[in-house]
């Protein structure tokens, strides 16, 4: 399609979703706040205006190019029109920039630097000023502008939906439902939304200082361990572009400061892997739990004890990498090295914000002492004033520097599916195998065992896409063995805790660079990697053993989303003795699975039949047995995937056995 | 005092629309119909019913000046803030009230008898100033006026509990 840009005749493709789109991939691009190729066009923040046939300025984000238009991009009157919005945004914005977390990588900064807004002619009305620090993520709505990114990404891209815009006009804002803290929400901490946002109303916590006051300790032993995804995306923020020797001189940066050793988190995931592997054929052999869920992603997990409790035991009980090197430190690399565990200090370095939950969870305190973001590492390499390209790589430290291609591909989608089916196939060997794109983030993989047996595995990423996934699993029309989710597109490459912009583009070319680094590793696969053999040989035995049960594996439950009493549904005005409690839950999972039906019914029951006079019907949110729902409680006997007919039948023979005792009694 | 609630008048609600999400509005009005406000477990118990998320349910809630997300008490009192009715006085109408009940605007007693609002103009500039309560009107009101009205309305309060017993 030909237009006229600025004057100049320019070719796009026919199918550009919209003219900034065009324009921008014919080198022009159109300042925007609110404009996010992946997810529905907005229109809120007006700044991606052009003028179109000499007379209309219109958004360029919503329209459609057409055959012969002519467009100007920077007329006189849109670069007023561009300065006068930015004033606009900026007089009801906190203009604290230097001590704001994005101060340097956000756009409406860029945007004011570049349109030379030096004076606001508006009085500064600042906006809510509480800020939420509960969880990984922070919240500042006086640094909010609106452009609705973080709303559309969290609904859109990843099927959460924890934040909307309540309220209206100048006091709406961006908010959790009922205004509560991320941490008591659905939230997986992701980090997707501090990803997409432009200022710095969302941003990671900043745990900087915390590391530098355990470096100050002189009784602390302060060990490092790197994630894979984290060498292919620091570089950006070092202009060293496609460096892939960067993970060596992070190393021999960490050690100029005071790390004592500094470990490769690849390492764990082959660790991880390996077990999981086994895990995955006893569940095949057993068919049992299946399909299994990969369980190295803390947002994902996350993801299924909110959403999904029912879905719990399909994931693997294998810790995730962070968390099953950082125990394998603690508890056996501190007796060979003769480090006691408590002198231990351990930082993991990661593409994450959901990590630094991870690290947090009741299941994992203690294991890992922090987690630092790829972002805040590279801050702290600029405030030290070392030119980080000048330093010579180094390479890790023994016993876990030695690890497998599949090690390091784990921080791209796919990576952990992969790594497992190697370990598969050194034990049951894989005659045939075969890929397929569902759609964009789903693939599915064939195979065909030597024994002949089918095995169907899937990789998923962004978890609008598990959703999907999650929800064709639940209505029976996806039948699978295997599902690796990764929470964020294009898997930990496009981590919440990674530089910006963090966009397709970028996350594209870090698997790039990935692929890269893994495919000079000479180890193709865990079973080859000497001190994970050495590992089971001397401390673990063999995979799923008792041992490695301890140190390896963990377990989830699911998240009470109403903390609420005991709803009481039809009272009994009878003694405590006398009375027979049913408790319905009435929680997700159990609602879903038509427990309402179930109470209708038994008040039915209890208002009209004789026998039943004396029991009393309450509702309960969440019995914790979400994958057996629905569930009803009489006393403290548990009746699981109840219908009305065996509540009935165990109600009567229950209330004739109460009887019974009374009347001996 | 937490208000006792139970599910089956939500599901009622929920049944007479449908399940379906392009009613929430309707569904909202008549949760609030029903407890006077929505309440936040009723809010996300819709939410699993009717799969809305309850941040977004929220931003509906809060976008309507309609809706209120504290509870109402059994008796809502409007004080007029328009202009003749602020102009006859109606500021001294919330201190006496402040006074009465101890609460303030946007507020509701802990027994939940009693919840204030200032609004605009009610429409009735002629009787200024005015406060409405249960949509009975009030008019040529004076701060010891509307002292005596809500005595007399806890006075009943009062006999109601004491008829009960």
């Amino acid at each position: 399609m030909k237009i006229y840009v600025d004057g100049k005749e320019v070719i796009i493709k026919d199918n550009e979703r919209n003219l900034l789109e065009a324009l921008r991939n014919v080198g022009i691009e159109i300042p925007n706040l609110c404009y996010l190729s992946e997810t529905s066009v907005y229109g809120a923040c007006r700044l991606c205006l052009v003028e179109v046939d000499g007379k209309n300025v219109v958004t360029s984000c919503n329209l459609k190019p057409y055959e012969g238009m002519f467009v100007r991009t920077n007329t006189p009157e849109i670069y007023e029109i561009r300065k006068g919005i930015l004033e606009l945004l900026l007089a009801s914005h906190n203009r604290d920039c230097t001590t704001c977390e994005r101060n340097g990588s956000c756009k409406l900064q860029e945007y004011a630097e570049v349109f030379g807004i030096r004076k606001i002619r508006f009085a500064n009305i600042p906006k809510d000023s509480k800020v939420d620090d509960t969880a990984p993520i922070v919240r500042d709505n006086s640094k909010c502008i609106l452009c609705g990114d973080c709303v559309r990404v969290c609904e859109e891209l990843q099927g959460v939906a924890a934040i909307d815009i309540a309220g209206r006009g100048f006091i709406s804002k961006v908010v959790p439902a009922f205004e509560h803290n991320l941490a008591d929400t659905e939230c997986v901490y992701c980090g997707q939304c501090t990803a997409y946002c432009p200022t710095g109303a969302l941003s990671i916590r900043n745990d900087i200082d915390k590391l530098y006051k355990a470096l100050k300790d002189k009784n602390k032993v302060i060990i490092g361990m790197i994630a894979p995804a984290v060498r292919s995306s620091i570089q950006e923020e070092f202009k060293l572009e496609s460096d892939i020797f960067i993970a060596g001189r992070l190393n021999a940066f960490l050690k100029m400061i005071g790390f004592s050793k500094v470990f490769e988190v690849p390492f764990g995931a082959d660790l991880v892997a390996y077990e999981e592997a086994y895990e995955f054929i006893e569940r095949l052999e057993e068919n049992k739990r299946l399909p299994q869920f990969t369980s190295c992603c803390p947002a994902w997990v996350k993801y299924v004890e909110e959403f999904y409790p029912d879905y719990i035991e399909n994931l693997s009980t294998v810790k995730s990498p962070q968390q099953a090197l950082g125990s394998i430190i603690k508890e056996i690399y501190s007796k060979e090295s003769g480090i006691a565990k408590e002198d231990i200090y351990l930082v993991s370095i990661m593409p994450c914000t959901a990590k630094k939950f991870e690290a947090e969870r009741e299941e994992h305190k203690g294991v890992v002492d922090l987690v630092i973001t790829a972002k805040e590492l590279a801050q702290m390499i600029k405030a030290s004033g070392i030119d980080i390209s000048n330093l010579k790589p180094e390479v890790f430290d023994r016993p876990f520097n030695l690890y497998s291609q599949g090690g390091l591909n784990f921080g791209k989608t796919g990576g952990v599916l992969g790594t497992v089916l190697t370990v598969v196939d050194n034990k049951l060997k894989i005659k045939s195998f075969e890929e397929a794109e569902i759609e964009k983030g789903i693939r599915l993989f064939n195979i065909e065992l030597s024994n002949g047996k089918k095995v169907k595995a899937m990789a998923v990423h962004s978890l609008g896409k598990a959703k999907k996934v999650m929800q064709n699993l639940k209505e029976g029309i996806l039948d699978v063995d295997i599902i690796e989710v990764m929470a964020c597109s294009f898997g930990c490459i496009g981590g919440g805790g990674q530089p910006y912009p963090n966009d397709t583009a970028k996350r594209e070319k870090r698997a790039k660079i990935l692929s890269e680094i893994a495919s000079t590793n000479p180890i193709t696969s865990p079973n080859e990697v000497p001190y994970l053999i050495e590992l089971y040989n001397k401390y673990l035995d063999h995979p799923l053993s008792h041992k490695a049960h301890e140190i390896l594996h963990t377990s989830y439950s699911p998240k009470r989303r109403v903390p609420e009493e005991d709803i009481e549904i039809l009272p009994l005005p009878v003694s405590e003795e006398e009375k027979v409690r049913v408790r319905v839950c009435l929680g997700t999972s159990c609602y879903l699975k038509g427990s309402y039906n179930i109470l209708s019914e038994l008040i039915d029951i209890v208002r009209k039949e004789e026998w039943a006079k004396n029991i009393e019907v309450v509702g309960t949110f969440c019995t914790e047995n979400c994958s057996n729902a629905p569930n009803i409680l009489v006393d403290d006997i548990l009746i699981s995937r109840a219908d009305i007919n065996k509540v009935k039948e165990m109600l009567m023979d229950y209330v004739k056995r109460k009887q019974g005792v009374s009347d001996v009694s | 005092m937490k208000l006792k609630r139970n599910f089956a008048k939500v599901e009622e609600i929920l049944k007479k629309h449908d399940y379906r999400k392009d009613n929430l509005i309707k569904i909202l009005l008549d949760i609030q119909k029903e407890y006077r406000y929505l309440p936040e477990d009723v809010i996300n118990y819709i939410g699993v019913a009717l799969d809305i998320p309850p941040a977004k349910i929220y931003g509906v809630a809060t976008f309507y000046a309609q809706f209120s997300l504290k509870p109402k008490g059994k008796y809502t009192i409007l004080v007029c803030d328009g202009t003749a009715c602020h102009m006859a006085g109606s500021t001294s109408l919330i201190e006496s009230i402040k006074e009465e009940l101890n609460i303030s605007p946007g507020d509701v007693t802990e027994d939940l008898l009693f919840s204030l609002d200032q609004v605009g103009c009610l429409g009735a500039c002629a009787l200024a100033p005015v406060m409405v309560i249960n949509e009975e009107v009030y008019g040529n009101l004076t701060p010891e006026k509307v002292k005596e009205i809500i005595k007399n309305l806890k006075e009943r309060e009062m006999k109601n509990v004491e008829n009960n017993k």
